[in-house]
């Protein structure tokens, strides 16, 4: 028996590789806009009270990149959802488990990495692609980098993060799993007036 | 024919200065099959008159032939076909080379027009025509509709053509102006220079307003344009038109002339609106105002201004305004023999234009006296658009002394400046549009900030600052005659053939107010919606009711502003499709796909009676992930499930799996599915696919609204597992190949129960259930697994005969077992007990959704009951919705599922029957689509096949 392949929801364009036993697209592009599959990255959602104790406290609305190289996002009343690098789920959910405290509400850490789709959107004219399918004002004081927020992109309800890297615009929208072929297919067909291209897993996530 | 003026009467002018022709390029161009050649900067009609061209359409009903009148985006003569493209405005568009235009409106071509008979029997075809021929009998209509159809107006659409890429935008400027004129740009950039971002929008192709064709104003022009240009904060829009403002000031607004996108439709979101329209010079009504060589002032002084073309040898200019004055000036700088100028100022008028239908050839003074002439220009008054601020609730107040309409009161984040709000010289004009784009960006930004503070993601505001006050200087309305109608009857509504006599008749029959004026006769109805024609319509029925124009009003503005493309309303459909892991798989092997919901499912993989067998007598595989999976964990879930569940859920023990129908208050079923308990506080709960997301509504909304001191946590996770349903006698031998750390014996994993483990060298967990009626596994990975699975169960299970199957060899298998289908088998109003689920309801329970209902329910037995059928004849299948009658044709129930069964090799049914109808053993009768009668028996059991559950048990 072959040994398992795990695999995004997102067509990997070649050439390809196994990372941590997902396959992933390794394709390079210089284009000026891009956008990547991260999907392989492990995504843990912790649900508590608001007022429970957590290790970032990053509050609702913001991403905060923690020192060991986790994204820390509040991504709702009383619910986060922290980003690691592939295969970290496990750490992610024993490191939350042991170190979230709440005496009003239960704690709930699930591991979603396969559950979500999660793409990166960089370049310039990031925004004015998501300008077309998206009905949020993505200007810098309105949603400024490091913001996150939930919102319908191509009528697919999605959780935004605003994470700027080097100067360059960034965003990474994360959606349910089976929605994100459609997502990407639709991002690429609005950013066509903007020459966006595919590129593979990269180097740093974020 | 092509209908042209003599030669050389009109041609192109020397390079005149500010045109806005590149006369180093040539463009070729066909009109009506005629090869033409133009210049970039052209219009389409531009180009033609510059080639001798002087008719371009027919008119929407007498099809009297029509000329260029306003040579701009209003022009009503000036409608054509380009290529595949219908009802272009010719006098707008821009020229390109290649461009196949063509007349429209016209059989068998513009010159020799069959429909043009309209025009000689037009005193018959007045206002309300059509209402009084055709209204008897009324079993004619659908041949009057058929008849008259083929004369309505408007291009042609081809059902082969392509389809440009339609696109949409969302914008958040702070301030929006609406008219690129030199008070649209003047407030543009005092807004932009108070801290406001601005989105500037003009339908012309430059910025500049009337100070495009006013040689005299170039270096203004000239100058505004600079300081646009300097400021990256605002971004302008040309060759776009405003269609609308909604609450809120939700502006819509339809760009064109991107690169590769034919029209985009920008949803902007402006904090502040500053409506800048200008001002619309208005047709005079007189006999033969519609005659090709009757002109506007202003489509004068374009034509020779922008596009350098000489519009004729010969004018009578009728002027009551500067803008007529300029004209005669422009005409006579080009020669053009000014013959008469008739001062509307000194009570002077014309009453006739004469000549052939297709020009003018002398025009008749009201003292009498004839002058000979190939145009006639007038310059008669001004319309201000009050479109927008009417979508705003402003009600425009009419002001006889500068004989138009102004604004009044308007809300906060609405502003006006320009022609809509007074005249004045260009100075004035401009101070009091940048005091007011100035105030215009204080209100914006207070908004701005105030928005900021609500939102927790976005950039942290300052206090807002305390709106100044603003002194905005008035702008004077200079008098003005009021000039509507000569002594003659003519064209009031010239896009829709209204003439004024019509409205009188109207007025007449009783239409006396401007808004049953506007419906009967058509008049403002027109694609320029009133902003030629409204105030001559107005005036006609003050005059016929003996009012003043401010007692009849105006009509209400409502958007569009301009017509605007279906294509630009529906844009790009972002419609999500919804795939799961196993698609590729699926995709590469043949698989006849449905969408059901937003997924895309395989619906068969080429045979589905072939897949039912094999799994009855091997082993199937389906892709179930669509169903929908809540991960419930917390304390409190067991006393949620009692809530929505209508049996008990207290005593399921942590292994175990229960299958469950919700039901709404009122009774009636909403969904089903079954609930394991994987841990003391962690359950999972299976839903309907189609109903995975109304579950996790309605579980939420019990959570938070009424039990909010639960301790649960609910989390959808239908897309974080692939689901793969395994079933058939050699399921067990297929699995144990695979399957690691789970005991699969019947005694140690029965029926009903949970497992979790690895298969596949992935963890997982399993439930054994049966919706096929077979040995059954419901595998369940994680997603990113789902394809190594599935091709490691097919690899494993060849020699057993393992193969795919798809959604109707499921639904035939469930039918065969007598399962039903929420939403197929059951509707809106079916409630618990008419679904055959008397067993599992307990209203012994203390509280639960639904009960008060279904005790009411179980209380009464005039209720209508699920049963399954058999049709006497097994080889016939009724159709699905096939009714059940009695006593002829008394409906009494209808089929709800239906399909020849390949295990029993005959037709099988559920279906909803009356009371009486329910007992094992009726004979019913089932009234087919193609009016036959059939007879099918009621059955004992759901089940057709294995009732006593010896195979899904095994």
């Amino acid at each position: 028996m072959a040994e398992p392949v795990a695999r995004s929801p997102i067509r990997q364009i070649s050439p390809t590789r196994l990372l941590a036993g997902w396959e992933v697209s390794t394709r390079r592009s210089e284009a000026s806009l891009r956008l990547a599959d991260l999907t392989p990255l492990s995504k843990v959602m912790i649900r508590t009270s608001p007022e429970a104790v957590r290790p970032g406290q990053t509050p609702f609305g913001r991403a905060v990149l923690r020192p060991n190289g986790w994204l820390e996002i509040g991504s709702g009343p009383g619910e986060w959802m922290v980003l690691g690098p592939i295969g970290s789920g496990d750490e992610i959910v024993s490191w939350m488990t042991e170190h979230v405290h709440d005496t009003e509400q239960p704690v709930t850490v699930i591991d979603v990495t396969h559950g979500r789709a999660l793409i990166r959107l960089q370049g310039t004219e990031a925004a004015s692609l998501l300008a077309k399918v998206c009905s949020i004002d993505l200007a810098d004081h309105m949603a400024p980098d490091g913001c996150a927020f939930r919102a319908p992109v191509a009528n697919v309800v999605s959780d935004l993060v605003r994470n700027d890297q080097n100067g360059a615009r960034t965003y990474l929208i994360h959606c349910e799993r089976s929605s994100g072929q459609y997502l990407v297919d639709t991002l690429l067909d609005a950013g066509a007036e903007f020459g966006v291209e595919l590129e593979g897993f990269p180097e740093r996530p974020f | 024919m092509t209908l042209t003026a003599p030669v050389s009467t009109i041609r192109r002018l020397p390079a005149q200065p500010g045109e806005v022709i590149d006369r180093k390029s040539t463009l070729h161009f066909t009109f009506d099959g005629k090869s033409y050649r133009g210049h970039p900067g052209d219009t389409i009609v531009s180009a033609l008159l510059a080639n001798g061209v002087t008719v371009f359409s027919r008119s929407f009903k007498y099809h009297r032939p029509r000329g260029v009148m306003v040579a701009g985006y209003l022009d009503p003569g000036c409608t054509v076909q380009v290529d595949d493209e219908p009802n272009v405005r010719g006098a707008h568009r821009r020229l390109a080379a290649g461009m196949a235009v063509s007349s429209q409106n016209v059989w068998p071509s513009l010159g020799f027009d069959v429909a043009a008979a309209n025009d000689v029997i037009g005193r018959f075809l007045t206002a309300g025509f059509y209402y009084k021929t055709f209204i008897k009998p009324q079993s004619l209509w659908p041949l009057y509709d058929k008849v008259l159809s083929r004369f309505a107006a408007g291009g042609r659409v081809s059902d082969n053509g392509t389809h440009g890429y339609y696109d949409k935008r969302y914008a958040h400027p702070d301030v929006l102006v609406a008219g690129g004129g030199p008070a649209g740009m003047a407030a543009a950039i005092a807004a932009a220079d108070n801290g406001a971002s601005v989105m500037l929008v003009d339908e012309e192709y430059e910025l500049g307003g009337h100070l495009r064709y006013q040689p005299e104003d170039r270096a203004r022009l000239a100058e505004l344009r600079q300081e646009i240009a300097k400021r990256t904060s605002i971004e302008v829009l040309v060759d776009s038109v405003v269609t609308g403002r909604y609450d809120q000031n939700w502006v819509a607004v339809v760009q064109r002339g991107l690169p590769g996108i034919h029209e985009r439709l920008i949803k902007a979101r402006a904090k502040v609106l500053v409506v800048a329209p200008g001002l619309v010079e208005r047709p005079y009504v007189f006999a033969g105002n519609d005659k090709p060589g009757v002109m506007l002032s202003t489509g004068i002084r374009r034509l020779i201004n922008l596009w350098a073309v000489k519009p004729g040898t010969s004018a009578v200019v009728l002027t009551a305004n500067a803008s007529g004055d300029q004209a005669v000036a422009d005409l006579a700088r080009v020669g053009v023999d000014v013959a008469r100028v008739v001062d509307a100022r000194l009570g002077q008028s014309v009453v006739r234009a004469r000549g052939p239908k297709h020009a003018v050839a002398e025009v008749e003074m009201s003292d009498g006296t004839r002058v000979a002439a190939n145009l006639l220009v007038t310059a008669t008054g001004w319309t201000a658009p009050t479109s927008l601020i009417n979508m705003a609730g402003s009600r425009p107040v009419y002001d006889g002394t500068a004989a138009r309409f102004f604004p009044g009161s308007l809300p906060d984040d609405v502003l006006v400046v320009g022609g809509i709000v007074g005249d004045g010289s260009l100075d004035q004009v401009t101070d009091h549009a940048m005091a007011t784009g100035r105030l215009a960006a204080l209100r914006a930004v207070a908004t701005r900030v105030g928005w900021q503070t609500q939102r927790t993601w976005a950039e942290p505001a300052s206090e807002p600052k305390a709106i100044e006050e603003i002194a905005i200087p008035d702008l004077p309305r200079d008098p003005h005659p009021e000039l509507f109608r000569s002594s003659t009857h003519g064209i009031v509504d010239l896009n829709e053939d209204v003439d004024s006599k019509d409205i009188l008749m109207a007025a007449r029959e009783g239409y006396d107010s401007i808004e049953l004026v506007k419906r009967y006769t058509t008049v403002t109805m027109g694609p320029n919606q009133g902003k030629l024609e409204t105030i001559n319509a107005v005036a006609t029925l003050a005059e016929a009711r003996g009012e003043t124009i401010e007692e009849v009003g105006t009509t209400v503005w409502r958007p569009p502003y301009a017509p605007i493309t279906l294509g630009a309303l529906g844009g790009r459909t972002w419609e999500p499709v919804r795939y799961s892991p196993m698609q590729p798989w699926h995709e590469a092997n043949g698989a006849v796909h449905l969408v059901a919901g937003q997924w895309i499912r395989p619906d068969s993989y080429g045979d589905p009676a072939a897949e039912v067998r094999n799994v009855r007598e091997n082993v199937g595989i389906i892709d179930v992930t669509p169903l929908g999976k809540l991960d419930l964990r917390g304390p409190d879930v067991s006393h949620l499930l009692n809530l929505l569940y209508v049996n008990k859920w207290s005593k399921l023990d942590v292994g175990a799996v229960r299958y469950g129908v919700m039901c709404a208050e009122d009774g009636v079923v909403l969904d089903d599915g079954v609930t394991g308990r994987l841990a003391d506080d962690w359950y999972m709960m299976t839903t309907t696919s189609s109903g995975a997301a109304t579950v996790w509504e309605w579980v939420e909304n019990w959570l938070q609204t009424e039990h909010p001191d639960w301790k649960i946590h609910v989390t959808p996770v239908t897309t974080g597992y692939a689901s793969i349903n395994v079933a058939g006698p050699k399921t067990r031998t297929l699995l144990s190949r695979l399957v690691d750390g789970i005991d699969l014996s019947p005694e140690a994993f029965p029926y009903m129960n949970v497992r979790q483990g690895r298969i596949a060298g992935v963890d997982c967990f399993m439930w054994r259930i049966g919706f096929t009626g077979e040995l059954s596994y419901e595998c369940h990975v994680p997603a990113g697994y789902g394809l190594h699975l599935w091709e490691a169960l097919l690899e494993a299970g060849h020699d057993l005969g393992a193969a795919p199957f798809g959604i109707e060899a499921q639904r035939i298998m469930r039918l065969e077992k007598g399962h039903f289908i929420v939403g197929q088998d059951t509707d809106g109003l079916t409630r618990g007990f008419s679904a055959g689920i008397d067993w599992l309801i307990k209203l012994d329970k203390s509280e639960f959704a639904g009960k008060p209902e279904l005790v009411w329910q179980s209380e009464t037995s005039d209720w209508p009951r699920l049963v399954a059928l058999q049709p006497i004849d097994g080889g016939t299948v009724p159709p699905e919705a096939s009714q059940i009658v009695e006593a002829g044709s008394k409906i009494a129930g209808r089929i709800t599922s239906s399909r020849f069964s390949p295990s029993l090799g005959r037709s099988i049914c559920l279906g909803i029957v009356d009371p009486h109808l329910a007992a094992a053993g009726t004979e019913v009768t089932v009234h087919l689509p193609n009016g036959r009668n059939i007879r099918a028996r009621v059955m004992e059991h759901h089940a057709h096949l294995d009732p006593e559950g010896t195979r899904l048990r095994g």
